[in-house]
């Protein structure tokens, strides 16, 4: 069982997947929360907009998604918060918006090929060495930056306004948890794709609500929730030979479901 | 002393005039009940002592200072309106809930230390919730939630607690038990409370300051000769009049405002 660890491919797909999973547990859990649910599908539509451009430009297939999404989602929380626009409206402003110019950037490259179904469903031989290193470095920082930021973003997340009376810079909070979540997204599109990197963000967390728990034991869940998922899902897919992010999210799915069930018994 | 002064205060939108004119002054101790009609600008005026909204014209000054130039956010509690309609899903125990009360004086990467528990086990002692610490906010009724969100504004020592429409969704026995409660933070540990209500009973009965706002300031002075204010009066009908929640009656004659 355990030659998968023989390829090189697996190796990083592992260390990625690993580092996605507690990403898209920490970020998905305050995303969710905050009624933002929709908020990684528009990202990740806007980082095909990335893709888009890279494969026209002919430019980092990995830098300009990151870029594209970081900027939108920067703009998409000035709209939300600033100009009081209704999250749900500017969300899917962003997302039809971008799918939009992507697809015709797309059709201008010739890129409608299994390149693009691999950022589409995600694929594990995919992942590159430059991926696996910036995606560590980028789960250590945002590791660091919610447990430094904890009880400050969990204020926010619960109630925006008594959190700003009380001093607490919600703008700013709010603008580091959708950035982050941005470049979050944008790493995990190789392994995750982009129609499903949304899913994996919403359903640990939405598994680990089922057990009405405080707020410590929510996230530990979550956590633990996500890496299952991400790892029973690479093992299956290198085994079954299915797109890594569909049995990913497929996992995740079953989980929440069982879980579901367990409750209404 | 003045804690909390208030000159010529105008906000005004793009569309329209929300307040204007509006000055006060609010004493430490001072239990200061702010009424008027809805659209009125009662929330507003909440916002700006709170420093949520800035006023596009007038001075706040909070404890001495120019209010754009120091918070004071420390001295201030604040309990906001419909706290019974907060997520009921959201997964937070009560322990969890009271100690975001200090998450804006904790600098970053710092966790709860002993001092800042033993501020927690005061604020849920002092709202009488201890024996909640470990239940989940979906567990709680409406008045529980009320005094859980108390507990988190008391949990920073504040000078000031302002609290937006507290008995919203509150059956009448929990909304009499939790004035009584508002009233003893006020006399024991003088803390000085600002409310906005509808509940004239309340005013009645507890309030030294009753502040009447409706794009004006109408009147400004004790809740007993309120209502001989004809202005006042008219908001809330001519032939009205304050039936206590002890059901002590109070009549005027003539003008107060």
């Amino acid at each position: 069982m355990l030659e998968i660890f023989d390829y090189e491919f697996m190796q990083r797909a592992f260390v990625v997947g690993i580092a996605l999973s507690i990403l898209s547990a920490l970020l998905g859990s305050f995303i969710v929360l905050k009624r933002y649910s929709m908020l990684p599908d528009t990202l990740s539509h806007i980082a095909l907009l990335g893709v888009g451009i890279g494969l026209v430009t002919g430019t980092s297939p990995l830098y300009i998604p990151i870029l594209v999404a970081v900027v939108s989602a920067m703009a998409i929380e000035y709209l939300r918060f600033k100009k009081q626009l209704y999250s749900d409206a500017v969300l899917s402003i962003f997302l039809s918006g971008a799918l939009a110019i992507a697809v015709i950037l797309i059709n201008l490259s010739n890129g409608f090929n299994a390149s693009l179904f691999s950022y589409l469903f995600g694929s594990i031989t995919a992942v590159s060495e430059e991926e696996v290193y910036m995606s560590v470095a980028f789960t250590f920082l945002c590791v660091i930056l919610i447990l430094g930021s904890y009880r400050k973003l969990l204020f926010t997340t619960l109630d925006e306004q008594s959190a700003q009376a009380s001093g607490i810079k919600v703008f700013w909070f709010n603008l580091m948890l959708v950035t982050l979540s941005a470049v979050a997204i944008a790493l995990s599109i190789r392994i995750v794709g982009i129609l499903l990197i949304g899913a994996l963000m919403v359903l640990p967390i939405s598994t680990a609500l089922l057990y009405k728990v405080n707020f410590a034991k929510t996230l530990l869940l979550t956590l633990l929730i996500s890496i299952l998922s991400v790892i029973s899902g690479l093992f299956l897919s290198f085994y079954l030979g299915f797109p890594t992010g569909a049995i990913i999210v497929l996992v995740a799915l079953v989980i929440f479901v069982t879980t579901l069930a367990g409750t209404l018994i | 002393m003045s804690i909390i002064r208030v000159r010529d205060l105008e906000y005004r939108t793009k569309e329209q005039l929300i307040l204007g004119g509006i000055g006060f002054d609010i004493q430490k101790g001072d239990y200061v009940a702010l009424i008027g009609p809805n659209g009125g600008g009662k929330t507003t005026l909440v916002k700006v002592l709170l420093g949520l909204i800035e006023p596009t014209g007038g001075s706040v000054e909070l404890f001495g200072d120019p209010y754009r130039s120091t918070r004071h956010y420390k001295k201030i509690g604040y309990v906001p309106q419909n706290v019974t309609l907060l997520d009921q899903n959201f997964p937070l125990s009560v322990y969890e809930t009271v100690s975001l009360g200090l998450a804006a004086q904790k600098p970053w990467f710092s966790f709860l230390g002993k001092n800042d528990q033993d501020k927690i086990e005061r604020a849920l002692e002092s709202a009488s919730i201890a024996h909640l610490r470990e239940k989940n906010l979906s567990e709680l009724s409406g008045g529980q939630r009320q005094r859980v969100m108390i507990a988190r504004a008391l949990v920073s020592d504040p000078e000031i607690l302002i609290l937006d429409e507290p008995s919203t969704g509150v059956d009448i026995i929990s909304q009499h038990k939790f004035y009584q409660f508002l009233k003893s933070l006020n006399t024991n540990k003088n803390i000085t409370i600002i409310f906005i209500t509808h509940d004239m009973g309340v005013i009645a009965d507890d309030v030294n300051r009753v502040l009447a706002v409706n794009q004006e300031l109408l009147y400004s002075g004790s809740a007993r000769d309120m209502l001989c204010c004809e202005a006042v009066s008219q908001l809330y009908g001519t032939k009205s009049h304050i039936v206590s929640h002890h059901h002590h009656h109070h009549d005027c004659s003539g003008s107060a405002c």
